[in-house]
C-alpha cells in the first residue's frame, strides 16, 4: 500500500519506516511533520493509508483526520499515540485502528491489513465519533484546486453566495463547502452575523457607522470597505457589541 | 496531648475555668446571693487552678507523651483534679484563719475540696479531649497536604515515558551510542521522580535534571528545540532545593510552547545572583494559551510556588506572563 507518515518527531517517522521496510510491500509515498501537511500531502499524493500522530503541531492529528474524512477519496486512517488518550477509547470500534507507541511490528502489519479492507470507508465515520467540543482551528478550502487550510485567527469574515462560502482572510480569499449556518454554529463565539450572509470575525470589528439614508455599516480592522449590517440582525449585533 | 506551654491553649484552660465560675454564678441556687466581689474571688481562684494545672501539663508533656497512650491519657486527665483538691484544701485552709467567708464553714473542708475537684476533673477531661481531637484532625489535614504535593511532585506524564521509549527504539537501530545516553539520562529523570517525596535536593542537581529533561527532548524533537543553557559559574550549586523545581518548568516550556509550534524554537534557562538572591528566568516562543491547557500549566506552576512558599516563606518569589508570542517564567529564591 502507499503509506502517508505524519509525525512531528523525526526520530518516531523514522522507526515507522524501518517498520515498514521490515514488513515489506508498503511503500512511504511521504512524510508531514504536521497536521497541515498531513492534509497537504494526501491532497497531492492521495495515499491508501496515513499514519498519523495525534499530537503535533500547527493542527493536531485528530483535527487533521477531519478534514481527511471530506477528501474524496479518504484515505484510511490509523491513529498513533504515546498514550490512552480518552477521546480514541470513544470510537475505538469504528476507528480502522490505533496504534501506542512504541509501535510493535505485528500492530503495524495488523493495522495495515485492517486500512486495507476498510479502505477509507470507516475515516468518515469515525470522525463523526469524535468528540463534538473540540472545535476546528483551521478551515478546509478545496475548491478552487489544491487544498488549502486557513488558520480561523487569520479569517475576517465569512461571506455566502449562492452554494459556498468565501471565507476572507489575511492572504486572499478561498471557497468552503461548509454552510453559513453550520459555521455560526461551530464558532458562534468568535463570530458576530451581520446578515442573512455574513459573519465577521469579533476580534476584526473596528467600529458601526450610520450612514446619511440610515443604513448601519461595520468597519473591520482589516477590510477597507465597511460591509452592511441587515436590520434584523443589528439589535443582537448591538447586544454583543456591548459586551465586547 | 497539647502543649500548653503555648498561650492559646493555656488561654483556653483559663476561658474553661472562667465559664464553670459563672456557670455556678448563673445556677439558681437557694442559699446564697453572688455579689461581685465574691464572683470577683471565685474567678480569680479557678483562674489559679487552671493556671497552675495548665503549667504542670507544660512541664511534664514530655513525660506524658513517652507513656503509652492508654497510661499518658488518664495521667494527664487526673493533673486537672488533683491540682484542684490540693490548692482548695490550702485557699479553704486559709480562708478559715483569716474568716472571709467565701468558701464552706470550717466543717466542710473536705467536701469543698472533693467538689472543686470534680468540676476540675470534668473541665480538664473536656479541655483535654478537645485538644486531643483536634490535633488528630490537624494532623490528618496536614498528611493530606503532604501526600498530595508530593503525588503532584511524582509526576511525570505518560506521554513523555512513552514517547521517549519510542525515540530510544528507533535510535536502537541506527545510532546505539545516543540510544544508551538517552536510556542513561531517563533513569535520571525516574530516579528523581520516583524519589521526589524523599528528601531535599540542590541547585545542582535541579539544573542537572533540567539539562537531562532537554537532552532528551531534544533528541525526540531534532532540530526543532534548541536549548540556551546559562549558568553563573559563581552560584552555590549546593543551595538545598526542593525536589523537581526546574524541570517542570522546563517540560511547560517544551509541552506548551517549542512542540506545538511548527518551526520550533529556543528554550532559554538562565540562573544568575541578583543581589543576595538567584534569579532563575525560562523563556520560550509560545503559540497563544489555549483555555484547555492552561490548566495543568497553572496547576504545575502553582504546586511549585506553593512548595517554595513551604521552604523559603515570603522571600521566594515567582511570575509567569505571556506577552507576544512569548512565555517567560522568573524565580527569585534567597541565597542565604
Amino acid at each position: 500500500m502507499r503509506v502517508l507518515v505524519a509525525d512531528d518527531e523525526p526520530l518516531a517517522r523514522q522507526r515507522l519506516r524501518d517498520l515498514l521496510a521490515e514488513l515489506g510491500g508498503h511503500e512511504v509515498i511521504g512524510e508531514a511533520a504536521n497536521g497541515r501537511e498531513a492534509c497537504e500531502l494526501c491532497d497531492a499524493l492521495s495515499p491508501d493509508v496515513v499514519l498519523l500522530d495525534i499530537q503535533m503541531p500547527v493542527l493536531d492529528g485528530l483535527e487533521a483526520a477531519r478534514h481527511l474524512a471530506t477528501f474524496e477519496p479518504a484515505p484510511a486512517v490509523v491513529f498513533c499515540t504515546a498514550y490512552d488518550e480518552h477521546a480514541l477509547a470513544a470510537f475505538e470500534a469504528r476507528a480502522v485502528d490505533y496504534l501506542v507507541k512504541p509501535i510493535r511490528l505485528e500492530r503495524l502489519a495488523e493495522a495495515l491489513e485492517r486500512a486495507r479492507r476498510y479502505g477509507g470507508e470507516r475515516t468518515a465515520a469515525m470522525v463523526r465519533a469524535l468528540p463534538e467540543a473540540q472545535r476546528r482551528t483551521h478551515l478546509c478550502a478545496r475548491l478552487r484546486g489544491s487544498l488549502r487550510l486557513i488558520p480561523l485567527d487569520e479569517v475576517h469574515y465569512l461571506q455566502a453566495e449562492e452554494k459556498y462560502v468565501v471565507v476572507h482572510h489575511s492572504r486572499g480569499e478561498d471557497l468552503i463547502e461548509d454552510s453559513l449556518k453550520a459555521l455560526e454554529v461551530e464558532f458562534g463565539e468568535r463570530f458576530l452575523r451581520i446578515h442573512r450572509n455574513c459573519l465577521v470575525a469579533r476580534d476584526e470589528l473596528q467600529e458601526l457607522r450610520r450612514d446619511a439614508e440610515g443604513r448601519v455599516h461595520v468597519k473591520l480592522r482589516h477590510v477597507d470597505g465597511p460591509l452592511e449590517v441587515s436590520r434584523r440582525c443589528l439589535p443582537q449585533l448591538r447586544q454583543r457589541v456591548r459586551l465586547l | 496531648m497539647p502543649d500548653f506551654c503555648r498561650l492559646p491553649n493555656l488561654f483556653a484552660a483559663l476561658a474553661a475555668a472562667q465559664m464553670a465560675v459563672l456557670v455556678i454564678a448563673f445556677a439558681p441556687a437557694p442559699v446564697q446571693e453572688w455579689t461581685g466581689e465574691r464572683l470577683l474571688v471565685a474567678s480569680v481562684f479557678a483562674q489559679w487552678l487552671a493556671l497552675l494545672s495548665g503549667i504542670l501539663l507544660c512541664k511534664l508533656r514530655g513525660t506524658l507523651q513517652r507513656l503509652p497512650l492508654h497510661i499518658g491519657a488518664p495521667t494527664a486527665c487526673l493533673i486537672p483534679p488533683v491540682v484542684a483538691f490540693l490548692g482548695s484544701l490550702l485557699v479553704h485552709e486559709l480562708d478559715s484563719a483569716f474568716a472571709f467567708g467565701y468558701s464552706l464553714p470550717g466543717a466542710y473542708r473536705l467536701r469543698f475540696a472533693l467538689g472543686v475537684s470534680a468540676i476540675a476533673a470534668l473541665l480538664g477531661a473536656a479541655v483535654l479531649r478537645y485538644f486531643y481531637v483536634q490535633a488528630q484532625w490537624d494532623a490528618q489535614v496536614r498528611a493530606h497536604a503532604r501526600s498530595e504535593v508530593q503525588a503532584l511532585q511524582a509526576r511525570i506524564r505518560p506521554h513523555f515515558l512513552f514517547n521517549s521509549m519510542n525515540t530510544i527504539a528507533s535510535l536502537v537501530r541506527h545510532d546505539p551510542v545516543t540510544a544508551e545516553r538517552a536510556v542513561e539520562d531517563l533513569a535520571d529523570l525516574f530516579r528523581a521522580a520516583l524519589g521526589a517525596g524523599q528528601g531535599e535536593s540542590t541547585l545542582g542537581e535541579e539544573l542537572v535534571l533540567a539539562e537531562r529533561y532537554l537532552a532528551i527532548e531534544k533528541l525526540r524533537l531534532g532540530e526543532r528545540l534548541r536549548v540556551d543553557f546559562q549558568v553563573a559559574p559563581d552560584l552555590p550549586r549546593d543551595l538545598p532545593l526542593p525536589r523537581l523545581i526546574l524541570q517542570p518548568l522546563v517540560e511547560n516550556a517544551v509541552l506548551h510552547g517549542v512542540s506545538r509550534l511548527a518551526e520550533g524554537g529556543e528554550i532559554t534557562l538562565r540562573a544568575q545572583r541578583d543581589g543576595n538572591r538567584l534569579k532563575l528566568d525560562i523563556g520560550n516562543p509560545c503559540p497563544p494559551p489555549r483555555e484547555r491547557d492552561s490548566g495543568g500549566n497553572r496547576h504545575a506552576q502553582s504546586s511549585i510556588a506553593q512548595r517554595l512558599a513551604h521552604q523559603f516563606g515570603p522571600r521566594a518569589r515567582m511570575t509567569g506572563e505571556y506577552r507576544d508570542g512569548y512565555y517567560a517564567v522568573t524565580l527569585w529564591l534567597p541565597l542565604n
